[in-house]
């Protein structure tokens, strides 16, 4: 059915078109608004339809579509998606989507905000569907844009200064990125005699490169996805960029941006340089590790309680660089599994954080309390989110975590129970937080009268996701299924040094 | 004698000898700009015919100068500077005395620059570089009754004048030594030289320090921001994206051709000047108040970037330079004439005066964002573009085995990310801060040439950026040109 039409330049043309047509409705908020969810639904029903359409047992890129742009440099627009960016592209369009309903009350050059909205999900799109270095690098920028305006217009009191360093912190990470594709296209053109930004013609030669080589390329590439993910002692960026940030943004930040970091490991920097990776092992296994235990600990001494999500994100993207780095099979999809989770599970957090600020006045945790006997649809959420989010057997984010343990011990025994330990302290801090937020005397600090329980706007996107994390903790084969056969080549070069 | 190879620059020098005699009849600024315009576009068609029948290198007068795809593409760049500048001054400069020599001056800069892009022989190049240097003197003190534009041309003026006394003593001791003028003819001479090492070493200094004044590369920066903050600001946007580019084609010629032989010997002192200059330029940036001040220093720093394609010397990396040259001058010359186009309407010259710039014109202020993100080099912009090519150079020539080049594609990349910084701001102050109290909210008229200046460099920054490859092989054809 599929076959004619080229559903990825779709998935890319719709939002662009959606993003100008909506920035053009000023005068009318309304409209814009209108405008900007048909033009996120309609990149939602493209990715749905991609999902069927794709063939879970191959294992390589389907979807293909290439055309030559600059000739002279070799640069060409290749797009195609394999079973690693399928469910990210899903996720994309699905928190994008959900993001724009979840924003219907903002009042504030209302055509902007919502054109940014879709600007950000062209970007992230191209991210996890570029098959050419060059574009995947143009992608990558065009991300940080939308966002720097998005936490600088819309965002918190310190707004300046953390969309700025959100700005040029991840920029320079980008730099030193490209510097490496760099490397690898000159390395590449002169071991083809040819010059070549395509991921599949670099990537065919690449493995074979020098270890000296692949060690140093590695690092800056994995120094632009460390940052990006963002993995300790790099994340000084993301409390800031996250409290500032709008209750969109920061869906969008954590759902997506960040699994930009982990997409780039797993897609670019593991099977262009395998010899790099090997090297470079210790040190991930060391980060991720730290990521997981530092960012745990930080949660349970904030008082924010969008601070606490932000460093719970890095305790979780922490798990996806453990799994990655295990190198094995099982490791690696549950890293990619633990993605899509964490973009499901944080979206609904930062939206409970957005409904805090937004009905209580505050999201300082001592001066909340007892807030589930007046908004007990809101307080349902939120138990469904942070006990995902915990890890909760039947939930989404518990198959990640656990299958990602289980390839922990296989590859590096006792040195396990380092990150478990961290599993305990997460569930202390969410409990502890649920506790002092919704549950206990009501608070007196606070206007309590006059709360109102969740708008629609709000109901629906906090609903459709907690189905989701349900649906996809019960049946994580609906995922891992199209994960699983995308990995053999790149668990085959690790496995092969 | 066959003039074709000048024909363009005739064309420009006609019309600058006549506008002061169409000036003494009709004294009105815009009917002059439109004379004026009217002499670069035939200008501009003679450079394209030359393309379009595809001649090959056309040379006067047994090498003086060459009309190739090196000197017609930096012609077409300086022309098209100049085609903007003129649009964006039919208003600028409305109800002021001498219009008709400002434009007659403006076109002769114009002739030296592109002399200098024709130039084979040092001596051309020398008088191409005075001519322009000695219009754009008159042309900053336009304003004579502005006492900071006064102050800028004087510096300008000595700055210039001691600049030439350095580029003519080396280039007289390069003519001692080697006993010709002719670029090829020196290359031949440096490569096969026994006696005078010492002197030859002597002579580029000299000729460093001179165009290093010209280029304003550190430590021979410190008049630029000064002047490029005194002149009129249609000036400032000649200035940097014209004389400046110029002074880095004189330096292609002359360290390139003239002196590639012993490259061995000064490619590192180019290389540390151009971390220097970029590092400096961008740090002083960093808390500039006046908006032109900061692209003065803006532009030091982006012509550290370009010198790297000096010092690593590849045809890529001329390429890159050459492509960064012309799309930096889009980017900075449409910026300055924005900040021309915005005094017309009394907003200040402070980065401060921008705050809210968006609810009085969204199109000046999407402009100048567009420019000052491709300026930092934000894909999908032309900066982007040009970037690539010329910070991926040193790392083909670090692969290729000369490592340490790979530090100059390092410190470009860092400092391209400092200048990130100030160029945010501007957009920061543009579109997230509220207008002060005391503004009026209403919409700004602005001058409709001067939009269409500005429209010009926007529309070219965001095409090449989109459709490179046809520019990136111009700049191409061009190196091959000035390298074979």
């Amino acid at each position: 059915m599929l076959e004619n039409i080229p559903i990825l330049s779709l998935l890319l043309l719709f939002p662009l078109i959606g993003a100008v047509v909506t920035f053009s409705l000023g005068k009318n908020p309304k409209a814009a608004k209108m405008s900007a969810l048909v033009f996120s639904a309609i990149p939602l029903v493209l990715s749905l339809l991609m999902l069927t359409e794709y063939t879970q047992t191959s294992g390589g890129y389907q979807f293909m579509e290439s055309f030559s742009w600059i000739d002279t440099l070799g640069i060409q627009y290749i797009m195609g998606v394999d079973g690693i960016s399928v469910p990210m592209v899903f996720l994309s369009t699905l928190l994008v989507f959900l993001a724009v309903i979840f924003s219907w009350d903002i009042e504030h050059r209302t055509h902007q905000y919502m054109a940014l909205l879709l600007v950000l999900e062209l970007g992230i799109l191209g991210v996890f569907m570029s098959l050419d270095y060059f574009v995947f690098y143009i992608f990558w920028e065009v991300v940080l844009i939308p966002m720097y305006f998005l936490i600088s217009v819309w965002g918190g009191p310190r707004r300046s200064y953390a969309a700025i360093k959100f700005f040029i912190y991840t920029h320079i990470a980008s730099l030193v990125m490209l510097l490496g594709i760099f490397a690898l296209y000159f390395e590449a053109g002169n071991y083809n005699g040819y010059y070549s930004f395509s991921m599949e013609t670099i990537n065919a030669v690449s493995p074979f490169f020098s270890d000296t080589f692949q060690i140093v390329v590695f690092g800056a590439l994995f120094f632009g996805f460390a940052v990006k993910m963002p993995m300790f002692p790099f994340h000084t960026w993301l409390p800031d960029a996250h409290v500032e940030a709008p209750t969109a943004g920061s869906v969008l930040l954590a759902g997506l941006l960040l699994k930009m970091g982990a997409y780039g490991i797993i897609r670019v920097a593991f099977p262009a340089l395998p010899s790099g990776a090997e090297e470079w092992q210790l040190v991930m296994v060391i980060m991720a590790i730290l990521s997981i235990v530092y960012g745990a600990i930080m949660c349970l001494a904030q008082k924010d309680l969008k601070k606490m999500v932000a460093y719970s994100s890095i305790s979780h993207m922490g798990i996806v660089l453990l799994g990655f780095a295990t190198f094995s099979e099982l490791g690696i999809a549950a890293g990619v599994f633990q993605m899509f989770a964490h973009g499901l599970i944080t979206a609904v957090l930062f939206m409970m954080c957005g409904v805090m600020q937004h009905k209580v006045g505050t999201r300082n945790i001592p001066r909340l309390g007892g807030l589930a006997a007046k908004m007990p649809y809101a307080a349902t959420f939120m138990v469904i989110g942070f006990q995902a989010s915990l890890g909760l057997p039947g939930m989404v984010g518990f198959v990640a975590e656990f299958s990602v343990f289980t390839a922990t011990y296989d590859a590096f025994g006792w040195l396990l129970l380092i990150p478990v330990i961290s599993v305990a302290i997460t569930a202390a801090y969410y409990i502890w937080a649920l506790q002092r937020t919704i549950f206990g005397p009501l608070t007196k600090e606070v206007d309590t009268e006059h709360i109102h329980d969740l708008y629609w706007y709000e109901t629906l996107p906090l609903a459709v996701l907690s189905g989701l994390i349900v649906l996809f903790g019960m049946f994580p084969g609906l995922i891992l299924d199209y994960i699983r056969p995308a990995l053999g080549t790149v668990v085959g070069l690790l496995g092969g040094i | 004698m066959d003039y074709s190879a000048l024909y363009p620059e005739i064309i420009l020098a006609l019309f600058a000898i006549a506008i002061p005699a169409v000036g003494m009849m009709l004294k009105d600024s815009k009917f002059l700009a439109a004379v004026s315009l009217a002499g670069v576009g035939l200008a501009m068609l003679a450079v394209f015919m030359y393309f379009y029948e595809g001649l090959g290198a056309v040379v006067f007068d047994n090498g003086l100068l060459v009309l190739d795809d090196f000197s017609g593409l930096f012609m077409m760049v300086f022309l098209a500077v100049a085609f903007v500048v003129i649009l964006a001054s039919g208003k600028f400069i409305e109800g002021e005395k001498h219009a008709s020599e400002y434009y007659s001056l403006i076109l002769l800069a114009t002739v030296g620059m592109m002399l200098v892009a024709a130039s084979t022989d040092l001596f051309v190049l020398y008088i191409g570089i005075e001519i322009t240097s000695i219009s754009s003197y008159a042309l900053v003190a336009f304003r004579k009754k502005d006492i900071k534009g006064t102050e800028a041309a004087t510096k300008y003026f000595i700055f210039g004048g001691i600049s030439s006394a350095f580029t003519l003593f080396g280039i007289s001791l390069v003519y001692g030594i080697t006993g010709t003028t002719s670029f090829e003819g020196i290359g031949a001479a440096v490569g096969s030289l026994v006696e005078f090492k010492e002197m030859i070493w002597l002579a580029l200094v000299m000729v460093i320090v001179g165009f290093g004044f010209k280029v304003a590369v550190v430590p021979f920066h410190a008049w630029a921001p000064d002047v490029y903050e005194g002149a009129p600001s249609t000036i400032t946007a000649m200035l940097a994206a014209g004389s400046k580019k110029m002074g880095l084609v004189a330096m292609f010629k002359f360290f390139l051709i003239a002196m590639l032989a012993i490259k061995a010997d000064w490619e590192m002192v180019i290389a540390i000047m151009a971390i220097l200059t970029m590092t400096v330029g961008n740090l002083a940036a960093l808390n500039q108040t006046s908006i032109k001040r900061m692209l003065a220093y803006s532009s030091i720093a982006q012509a550290g970037y370009i010198l790297i394609a000096i010092a690593v010397g590849t045809e890529f990396a001329l390429t890159g330079g050459i492509f960064h040259i012309l799309t930096h001058a889009f980017m900075k010359g449409g910026a300055f004439i924005i900040v021309a186009t915005l005094a017309v309407v009394a907003i200040g010259e402070r980065i401060s005066d921008y705050k809210g710039l968006a609810k009085r014109s969204n199109f000046m202020a999407f402009s100048m964002t567009i420019l000052l993100f491709s300026l930092a080099g934000i894909p999908p912009l032309a900066g982007f573009a040009s970037k690539v090519v010329l910070f991926s150079s040193p790392i083909q020539g670090g692969v290729a085995g000369a490592e340490w080049l790979i530090w100059l594609s390092v410190a470009a990349i860092i400092n391209s990310a400092i200048s990130l910084y100030y160029y945010a701001r501007v957009v920061k102050y543009m579109y997230v801060d509220e207008l002060d109290e005391d503004v009026p909210v209403a919409k700004l008229k602005l001058p409709k040439s001067m939009m269409a200046a500005v429209a010009i460099c926007v529309i070219a920054v965001i095409g090449i950026g989109l459709y490179p490859e046809y520019f990136i092989q111009l700049c191409q054809d061009a190196a091959r040109a000035l390298l074979a």
